[in-house]
């Protein structure tokens, strides 16, 4: 891939991944078994770049954190706050209303290539 | 100590005090989450990969911009830096000049000045230069910091958000219209280097030849005693040429005020110049014989030469100076 196209996609992509975090946070969850989750479904994430934004979710208050101590590996989980879970619809339906609009844009783009 | 210890430490040590053992049990947690129970070194090794250079994560963690100046203030920055720096030039340059003449002892050859002027110029314009762009920046990178507003627009030159009222303060002036600062700034220095050779010039002009000790000054061209005996109308063309390049600065493009006060300065300073050169004994007479000897002329065919010709160069630039300040002003 050009260096070019590399940059604009992540570009594309960084907006995204606040999302794509919080939508996974509705149940509580620890730092890796995110990356598990979010790896499952295909989405590639930046580790160095994810525990940050966990933090600063957190200082958003979007996210509540604690720390589980019961087993043997102390983890700490993340869970949507009310105020998170409230954002978190709202910024669902900007998305899907902003994917939809550039999907119809885009469509009408591919109409009118030459076949 | 293990990779993975040092790991944690790398990332740890560049973060705020209060934040540091929450974020290194978390990210303990994680990378042993990713490793498996009983992990070799390689393992170890291919985690902390994923998990990249223990200073970008760390600048990751941190809320406090990683750069100097952000978009908000750069424009703001760029056009006082751009404002300061060649004002803090001049005003340098000038007051080392002053300086220097003001403690002048006269026992220096042109050129010896000439070069300890440039040198000492060089080095206080980029002393200056560098001084204004520490501090400007500086000042800048604190007001970044301490400015705790989450609008990230740049701001305009006035510190506020650009309105489209903003566009009534710009001066519309025609290209052809306009006086440039470097203009202004380089009738400034006209000035200051005329007035120098002016009250200087038994020292300065003459006769140079080379001798023994480099360069040497055999004799001066004018009987000085003469030639400060103008002294107050010089002084007087002086400051009516200095007022002339503040009107223009502030002016800022050709008006027909402003053509008028630049031909009553050119005029006037042209006159001055003609009487003062027209007096029968301004040529010192030494340099009059050096001069007849080298041409084998005599010496009114000299004084013709030398004073007609320097008398009809100036009042040509003189006109073509006022005519072309008339020229731009009816420019529309």
């Amino acid at each position: 891939m050009s260096q070019l196209l590399q940059s604009l996609t992540t570009e594309l992509r960084r907006g995204t991944l606040t999302l794509a975090v919080l939508s996974q946070l509705r149940t509580p969850q620890y730092g890796y078994s995110l990356v598990q989750l979010l790896e499952g479904s295909g989405i590639t994430i930046d580790q160095s770049t994810l525990y940050p934004l966990l933090r600063r979710l957190e200082k958003q208050e979007l996210v509540t954190s604690s720390w589980d101590t019961s087993e043997s590996r102390p983890r700490k989980y993340y869970v949507l706050s009310d105020y998170g879970v409230e954002i978190f619809l709202q910024l669902k339906k900007e998305w899907l209303k902003n994917s939809q609009q550039l999907y119809s844009l885009l469509k009408g783009e591919e109409e009118d290539e030459p076949n | 100590m293990n990779l993975i210890e040092i790991y944690i430490q790398e990332v740890t040590r560049r973060l705020p005090e209060k934040n540091r053992e929450d974020i290194a049990l978390e990210l303990r947690s994680t990378i042993e989450d990713m490793l498996p129970a009983d992990y070799s070194e390689d393992e170890a090794k291919a985690v902390l990969e994923k998990l990249g250079d223990p200073v970008t994560l760390a600048g990751n963690y941190q809320d406090r911009p990683r750069h100097l100046i952000g978009s908000r203030y750069f424009d703001v920055y760029l056009t006082l830096l751009k404002m300061i720096l060649p004002i803090a030039a001049v005003i340098s340059l000038i007051t080392m000049l002053a300086e220097y003449f003001i403690g002048y002892s006269g026992d220096q050859t042109v050129i010896g000045i000439i070069i300890s002027l440039i040198g000492k110029g060089i080095a206080r314009i980029i002393e200056v230069g560098i001084q204004t762009f520490f501090w400007l920046t500086i000042v800048f990178a604190m007001i970044e910091r301490m400015d705790n507003r989450k609008d990230n627009k740049p701001l305009a030159a006035c510190l506020k958000k650009w309105t489209p009222d903003d566009l009534k303060k710009i001066p519309n002036i025609p290209r052809k219209k306009a006086i440039s600062k470097t203009e202004v700034f380089g009738s400034l220095m006209w000035t200051a280097i005329w007035a120098t050779l002016y009250f200087y010039a038994n020292q300065l002009v003459g006769v140079y030849q080379g001798g023994n000790n480099g360069i040497e000054f055999v004799t001066p061209a004018f009987n000085q005693n003469v030639l400060l005996q103008y002294w107050p109308i010089v002084v007087l063309v002086i400051g009516l040429e200095i007022a002339l390049a503040l009107y223009k600065l502030t002016a800022r493009q050709w008006t027909k005020n402003v053509a008028i006060c630049h031909s009553v300065v050119e005029v006037l300073g042209t006159l001055v110049f003609i009487v003062i050169l027209v007096h029968p004994n301004l040529l010192n007479y030494d340099f009059i014989t050096y001069l007849t000897n080298l041409f084998s002329i005599t010496a009114s065919q000299l004084k013709m030469w030398i004073v007609g010709g320097i008398i009809s160069i100036f009042t040509v630039f003189a006109a073509f100076n006022v005519i072309d300040g008339f020229r731009k002003a009816g420019t529309r």
